[in-house]
This record gives structure tokens, C-alpha cells and sequence, in this order.
């Protein structure tokens, strides 16, 4: 189904503010989508917004058919995993995984929060308190406090931000062995490019309350439309094609040591395999690494380079 | 906290003196007052008080206006923190500053403004008589009623500064989470809100019911005589009747009352978070 969730025209806004202006987008269901952004992009607004937790100023949300727009977030069937994991501090680990379920009178409880619980993991913590718990755990709590409702949708807002880089690795496997096994629509919320390209299998782009660009990480990662999209996605050299585009290269790209440019070096670092450059050029600023074996060049000093062509990614607009 | 503890016995040794000399001795001399009779110690006094029923009018109204005016005020208090900490940084401390703006006044003059709202000639009987609603005017002076809403509109303020505490206090989208996994407000508020607020709900459960119970202004002006409360009737006991025995009964009293609310409060409390 390609519009299972669908956002038509959605304008968003707190106060005076307008945060999403006339966006439209549909997900498929079973798809994981990442909403990928810079702080006040509107990412989080709009999920938000699906959940129900938002009054649309415009516009209208559909999940799996139905108008949803003007239902309390209670009925729309769907789940949040708050970057703050929002657990019931009053509550154990087993009464936070209930608790929906019991509001629903559901059969077969104890079976149901266990499982929840296995799914993550944390089947032996069923008594504790969240305080009690890591917030990995806890976070892992919130996502099986979600997946035993059965929602239509998923949304998780920033689900590995807090996370250290081990248990960031281990979440991630998580959420696409979850998303695996129960085919459930995902959409969540990130402002890392390495997150949204690692883990979505579309990536929502967004700009100022605006979609910037929508595609696969692939398409993404190697044809952003912007300049915007293409400092988003690692290119660090910008620079206008003349005609209202652009022409944008990975520090990678860039040739150092040999070409038709000069610049001087105004900073220089040590990365591991690479080192890292900041040159400054009658074209602009200029960033480039290359393998620690190549010449060094020190700050201050005058170097050649080149941008070559065939490796520059164009943009259809510059800014 | 100090590393010679001697400095810091030494810094609380003058208002502890303070405290000892002119508060604690007085107090305990006036209730000692009505434990001695002719024939040694006895309680033979608080008999005679309760004996009289009038006294036992006052005291129980007393307890039932202090009770109302924290049950009322909780309600009130609860919906109007939730809407105080809903609001934006910058609107909520406006309305924060609203709330409070009570509390600088002085308590007579608010309690006489309530005289001009409520007097046979105020506001609202010439409303009810303008509208033909009713022909002659509605006594609300001198009655409980009275006392309830002047009461109620002197301790709201600290009931509502308790409950905003608290929700600031309670983890940020706990309120969101439970409305998402399926709670309607109602639920939202008995399983999350209250359970997470309760110790601020005590605390100013305990200010407005201990507040009411000793009050003085409000039910000397919008009760007077008609409605005597412990406080008026106390102070009528001293300087009507210079009946020190019967004064001191009466400051025991509203103290034990005082502790006991606090502890009975605090003892729902924790009931209720030890059963899960």
C-alpha cells in the first residue's frame, strides 16, 4: 500500500510560529522512513503531528485509510518511543509494559508483557523500577511498552541520540531485527546522517518546516538536490556552477599537491588514516583530506589543488 | 557540614534560645493551663469543652470547612496547574506571577473586598436582583458559604504552587505517553498524574486544610459571631470571657489537628505507593 501513512498538506505551528508548512508525504506500510534535519527543521513537530500530540493548523493525516487528523492520539494506533523514553517512574518495568494493555482489558496479559519483554530482552527485569535501569534499558523498555500495543505505526524520536557508540550499534540491530520480524511501519526522527542512512530504508530530507529532498540512502547520499542536502551529506566543498546550481565535493574528492588552484592552509588536523585540511582560496573555502602517507602541508603554507570535475556532485540549487 | 561542629551548634544556639524562651515556653505555659485544675493534673477540661454543644458545632465545622476548602481547592488547584504548565515558558510565568499576586495583598483588605461582593447591597445580589432571579437579597454574609469562598480564595494560591511544583517535577512526556498508549484524560490523570504529584498534592493539602482550620481574619469578617470557627472562638474566649482554660484547649486542639492532617496525609500517600 503506498499511502498507508500520509501527510496532506500539513501545516504545523506553536503560537505565531509556523514550524511545517504544506507538507506532503506518504509511507508505505512496512517501511522505515527517517525524518533527517537540523534542530527547528520541523522533524520532530511532524511526528508529533501523526501521533496526535499537535493540532494541525491545515492540512490533514491519514494512517491505513483513515482520517486521523481530528482523533486524540488514544485511537489512532500508534506507538512513540520518546527520545526521553517517558516511562512511568511510579510504575515497575512490567506494570510500564502493561499499562496500555490494561486500559485496553486485554486477554492474556502476563503472556503478552513477557513476550514484550523477551522481544527486548529484558525479561528478568520485569520487577524493577526504571530508575533502576541503564537508559539503554530503559529505552528498550519504551520500545517493547509500544510493540506490545501492536500499533499501525512506530515513531521513535532520536532512538539512538542518547546512546554511547556500543549500545547505539546494538539498538540499531535492534530496531531492524523488530522491524524484520514484524513488518511494522517505522518512522523516526534524527538529525545524524549516519543514523538515517544506516538505518532507513527512505530518507525524509527536511528544511526549514519543508522536505528538502526525499529518496533512498543511496540517492541521497550520492545525488542530494541542494547545497543544503549536500552539506548534510558530507560534501564540504560548495561552490556555485554560475547558473543558480551548484558543484559539490567530499573532502575525498579534492586533489592536494598538484593542479590549477592555489590557497593557503588555514587549519590542518590528524584523523587516523586521513588528514583533514581547511584551505582558503580565491574560489572559497576549500575542504579536503588525504591519506596521512601523501605530503603534509602545514598552516600557512601556499598548495596546489584541483577539483576535479568528474568526481563534483551538481546541484540543482546552490543554496 | 562544618568541620568543627562546635561553630555550627554555636550558630544555631541564638535562635534556638529565641525559639526556646519565646515560643516554646509561652506555648507549653498556656497548655499546660488547662491540664491543671484544684486537684492536680487532669484532662477534665477538654470534657467540659467538648461537653457543650456549641463547642462541638465549632469544632466540627471547623474540620468540615477545613476539609472542603482543601478538597475544592485540590480540584481547582489540579486543573489549573495543568494549564500552568502547559503553557509556554513565558506565558507560564505570567500566569505564575497572577496566581501569587494574591498572597501580596493583605488579607483584610482581600477579605473586605469579599464584603462588597457579597453584602445584601454587592455585586452579586444586585446582579441576581437586576435579572428578577430573585426579589429580596440572598443572605451570603455571615454564613459558612461565606467563609468557604473567602477561605478557598485565600489558600488556592498556595494549593495551585504546590501542584505546578510537583508537574514540574513529573517526567516530561509521561502525560504524552499515556495518552498515546490509549489513556483518555481521565485515566491520564488517576494513573500518571496523581500517582506522580502526590507528594505536592500532600504538602499543599496539608498548607490549606491547616490554613483554613487557623485562620482568623477571614471568618472573624465574613462569619463573625454567626459562624464561629476554633480561631474566632478562641479569640472570643480570651477577650469576651478572659477564659484562658478554654483557650487553651482550644490552641491544642488545632495543634493536634494540625499534625494529625499532615499525618494522615502522608500516610495516603505512601499507602497508596507501597500497594504496587
Amino acid at each position: 500500500m503506498y499511502d498507508f501513512v500520509a501527510l496532506k498538506d500539513l501545516t504545523l505551528g506553536y503560537d505565531k510560529t509556523i514550524a511545517v508548512d504544506r507538507l506532503n508525504l506518504n509511507i508505505h506500510k512496512g517501511e522505515l522512513i527517517a525524518l533527517l534535519g537540523p534542530s527547528g527543521c520541523g522533524k520532530t513537530t511532524t511526528m508529533r503531528a501523526i501521533a496526535g500530540l499537535l493540532t494541525p493548523r491545515g492540512g490533514s493525516v491519514h494512517i491505513d485509510g483513515r482520517d486521523v487528523t481530528r482523533m486524540p492520539p488514544s485511537r489512532r494506533e500508534v506507538g512513540l518511543v520518546f527520545q526521553s523514553y517517558a516511562l512511568f517512574p511510579h510504575l515497575s518495568v512490567y506494570e510500564n509494559v502493561a499499562f496500555g494493555l490494561r486500559l485496553r482489558h486485554e486477554a492474556d496479559l502476563d503472556s503478552k508483557v513477557m513476550a514484550g519483554l523477551e522481544t527486548v530482552g529484558l525479561t528478568e527485569f520485569s520487577k524493577r523500577q526504571p530508575a533502576d535501569l541503564s537508559g539503554g534499558q530503559q529505552q528498550r523498555v519504551s520500545l517493547a511498552r509500544s510493540l506490545v500495543m501492536k500499533p499501525k505505526v512506530l515513531l521513535l524520536d532520536e532512538p539512538l541520540s542518547n546512546l554511547d557508540a556500543r549500545l547505539r550499534l546494538e539498538m540499531r540491530t535492534e530496531l531492524q531485527r523488530v522491524q524484520r520480524d514484524t513488518g511494522i511501519t517505522m518512522v523516526f526522527v534524527t538529525h545524524d546522517q549516519a543514523e538515517a542512512l544506516a538505518l532507513a530504508d527512505r530518507i525524509v530530507l527536511m528544511r526549514d518546516g519543508a522536505i528538502e529532498q526525499i529518496g533512498s540512502a543511496e540517492e541521497i547520499y550520492n545525488s542530494p538536490v541542494s547545497g543544503f542536502a549536500a552539506d548534510f551529506m558530507g560534501f564540504e566543498t560548495i561552490l556555485p556552477d554560475g547558473s543558480g546550481g551548484g558543484l559539490a565535493w567530499r573532502p575525498g574528492a579534492v586533489v592536494l599537491g598538484s593542479g590549477p588552484n592555489q590557497g593557503e592552509v588555514r587549519g590542518a588536523s590528524f584523523a587516523g588514516e586521513r588528514r583533514e585540511y581547511v584551505i582558503d582560496s580565491a574560489l572559497g573555502t576549500i575542504k579536503a583530506d588525504v591519506p596521512v602517507t601523501d605530503s603534509r602541508y602545514e598552516i600557512g603554507q601556499q598548495v596546489a589543488f584541483d577539483l576535479p570535475r568528474d568526481a563534483a556532485v551538481s546541484l540543482v540549487r546552490f543554496h | 557540614m562544618f568541620e568543627n561542629r562546635a561553630i555550627g551548634l554555636a550558630l544555631v544556639l541564638p535562635a534556638a534560645i529565641f525559639a526556646a524562651a519565646l515560643f516554646l515556653l509561652p506555648v507549653g505555659i498556656l497548655l499546660a493551663e488547662a491540664f491543671q485544675t484544684e486537684n492536680g493534673w487532669s484532662v477534665s477540661a477538654y470534657g467540659e469543652f467538648f461537653a457543650s454543644p456549641r463547642n462541638q458545632t465549632v469544632f466540627f465545622r471547623t474540620l468540615r470547612l477545613g476539609a472542603l476548602v482543601a478538597g475544592v481547592s485540590a480540584v481547582v488547584g489540579y486543573a489549573a496547574a495543568f494549564a500552568i504548565v502547559s503553557l509556554p515558558p513565558t506565558s507560564r510565568g505570567r500566569m505564575f506571577g497572577l496566581v501569587t499576586l494574591p498572597l501580596m495583598i493583605s488579607p483584610v483588605a482581600r477579605t473586605y473586598a469579599w464584603l462588597v461582593i457579597l453584602g445584601r447591597t454587592g455585586f452579586i445580589n444586585k446582579f441576581l436582583v437586576d435579572l428578577g432571579i430573585i426579589d429580596t437579597p440572598l443572605r451570603i454574609l455571615f454564613t459558612e458559604t461565606a467563609v468557604f469562598i473567602g477561605l478557598l480564595q485565600l489558600f488556592l494560591p498556595l494549593m495551585i504552587i504546590s501542584l505546578v511544583s510537583a508537574m514540574e517535577n513529573m517526567p516530561r512526556d509521561a502525560v504524552p505517553a499515556a495518552r498515546i498508549l490509549g489513556a483518555n484524560w481521565f485515566q491520564v490523570f488517576w494513573r500518571v498524574i496523581l500517582p506522580l504529584t502526590r507528594e505536592g498534592l500532600v504538602i499543599g493539602g496539608t498548607l490549606v486544610f491547616t490554613g483554613s482550620m487557623t485562620a482568623y481574619i477571614t471568618p472573624a469578617i465574613l462569619g463573625g459571631s454567626k459562624v464561629l470557627m476554633l480561631e474566632t472562638l478562641l479569640y472570643q474566649r480570651v477577650t469576651v470571657a478572659n477564659d484562658f482554660v478554654a483557650a487553651s484547649v482550644i490552641a491544642m486542639i488545632l495543634i493536634v489537628m494540625s499534625f494529625s492532617a499532615n499525618l494522615l496525609l502522608k500516610r495516603l500517600a505512601t499507602a497508596r505507593k507501597s500497594r504496587k
